[in-house]
């Protein structure tokens, strides 16, 4: 459904701009019933060529390996993913559900679901370590909830333009042109999180959320303050905390209460610290930068 | 009420002898959360100096000094704790058992 509200490209820029030819999606497609299976068959059986295969969602195995849970088009969905990832050029895993299994793949994970090659942060997923796509490549994953559809559109293109050997990825097949910088990067607080100032309640247009409203922006891998939503804003801008959905441990905490929208702590300390910030160096940022902190960062100095 | 009157009233409060819950520390958020939850019950000025564990000077506590100027609900011109419970005139040297960075 993200991916319906894609600008840069947009779903339409990728048919009539890049000639690809999308040969099924849940809201686009024509194909239904037997059709469906038809085209599926083809593909899997290498009759229609499968350049790029883009999955959403987790892999359901449950019950007992089955994946009946989860039918689609008149077997489990994981029979079709794993005889689609074999004939594909390229595979997409789009989502936190595809890429680490995302939320139904917590604990204690009724659903039995995995990623196609991560299970959270473990190596390996559906489809295992050593899966490569036809094109030597591993899932090449864009994470999210929802993943940001101009993510999920360039990376398509790039591969739909011949540049998807240049793709590089991390060590979680992130591709690093997007998830190398923080969330934080870009973000409008940032000033607010130099000075140490908190936004204490949702709404406030002072103040940064990573302090007491749980914000995972400074530990979490993603461009959504580079690459705006909509192309408008952010969560963080709008004054909402970065859950960290485009990590492998989301949703932190198992969404325990009390720990969700809630900087967790330990003797008065954040439990999960900027990326690469120690405990004794935060410490003494902190007395540091409120002992410096000039007077406009305490009031609201948004205009609208 | 003015901040600065109702620093003082703080002031005057613990000076004069007022017994607050200083220890145990809010070492987790549950404990955070169920002081906090106290505090929105509290009746008055006087029970939530209780509750939150005011002391006049810095508590040291498993090696950190927790004074309220390095608090992240301190907000350092106003000389004031943000905290919804609490939203209370402070100084940097004070402390409760809430702190947080």
């Amino acid at each position: 459904m993200s991916f319906l509200n894609a600008e840069e490209p947009s779903a339409c820029d990728l048919v009539t701009d890049f000639g690809i030819n999308i040969l099924w999606h849940p809201s686009l497609g024509m194909e239904l019933g037997d059709n469906l299976q038809k085209l599926l068959k083809s593909c899997a059986s290498g009759q229609t060529a499968l350049d790029i295969l883009v999955f959403e969602g987790s892999v359901v195995n449950a019950p007992g390996g089955t994946g009946e849970w989860n039918r689609f088009a008149g077997r489990a969905m994981k029979d079709w993913v794993r005889d689609l990832c074999k004939v594909a050029t390229f595979v997409v895993a789009v989502g936190d559900c595809a890429t680490w299994g995302g939320i139904p793949a917590t604990a204690p994970n009724p659903s039995e679901s995995q990623g196609l090659q991560f299970l959270k942060r473990k190596a390996g997923g559906f489809l295992g370590t050593q899966y490569r796509s036809k094109a030597g490549l591993p899932v090449i994953n864009v994470p999210g909830c929802p993943a940001h559809p101009d993510w999920i559109t360039q990376i398509v293109v790039a591969v739909a333009t011949g540049r998807g050997g240049e793709i590089a990825l991390d060590d979680f097949q992130r591709p690093k042109t997007f998830f190398t910088s923080f969330t934080q990067t870009g973000c409008t607080r940032n000033m607010h999180f130099a000075y140490k100032v908190s936004a204490t309640e949702f709404g406030q247009r002072k103040g940064c959320l990573f302090y007491d409203l749980g914000c995972r922006g400074p530990m979490t891998h993603s461009p959504c303050n580079r690459i705006l939503w909509n192309r408008q804003s952010s969560k963080t801008r709008a004054g909402m905390p970065c859950l960290g959905c485009t990590e492998p441990e989301f949703p932190f905490q198992d969404l325990a209460p009390g720990t969700v929208f809630k900087t967790q702590t330990v003797m008065g300390i954040p439990k999960d610290m900027p990326t690469g910030v120690e405990k004794s160096g935060y410490i003494k940022l902190t007395s540091a930068a409120k002992a410096a902190s000039p007077r406009w960062a305490e009031e609201d100095l948004f205009v609208v | 009420m003015d901040d600065s009157a109702a620093r003082e009233e703080v002031r005057s409060l613990l000076a004069s002898g007022l017994v607050t819950e200083v220890f145990p520390r809010a070492d987790s958020q549950d404990d955070a959360l169920a002081i906090t939850a106290r505090l929105r019950g509290a009746d008055g000025l006087r029970q939530k100096l209780v509750i939150a564990g005011f002391t006049l000077e810095t508590i040291v506590y498993a090696g950190i000094e927790q004074p309220c100027s390095t608090c992240m609900y301190f907000l350092v011109h106003r000389r004031y704790c943000e905290l919804s419970e609490l939203k209370l005139p402070v100084e940097p040297e004070w402390s409760c058992r809430l702190w947080r960075m």
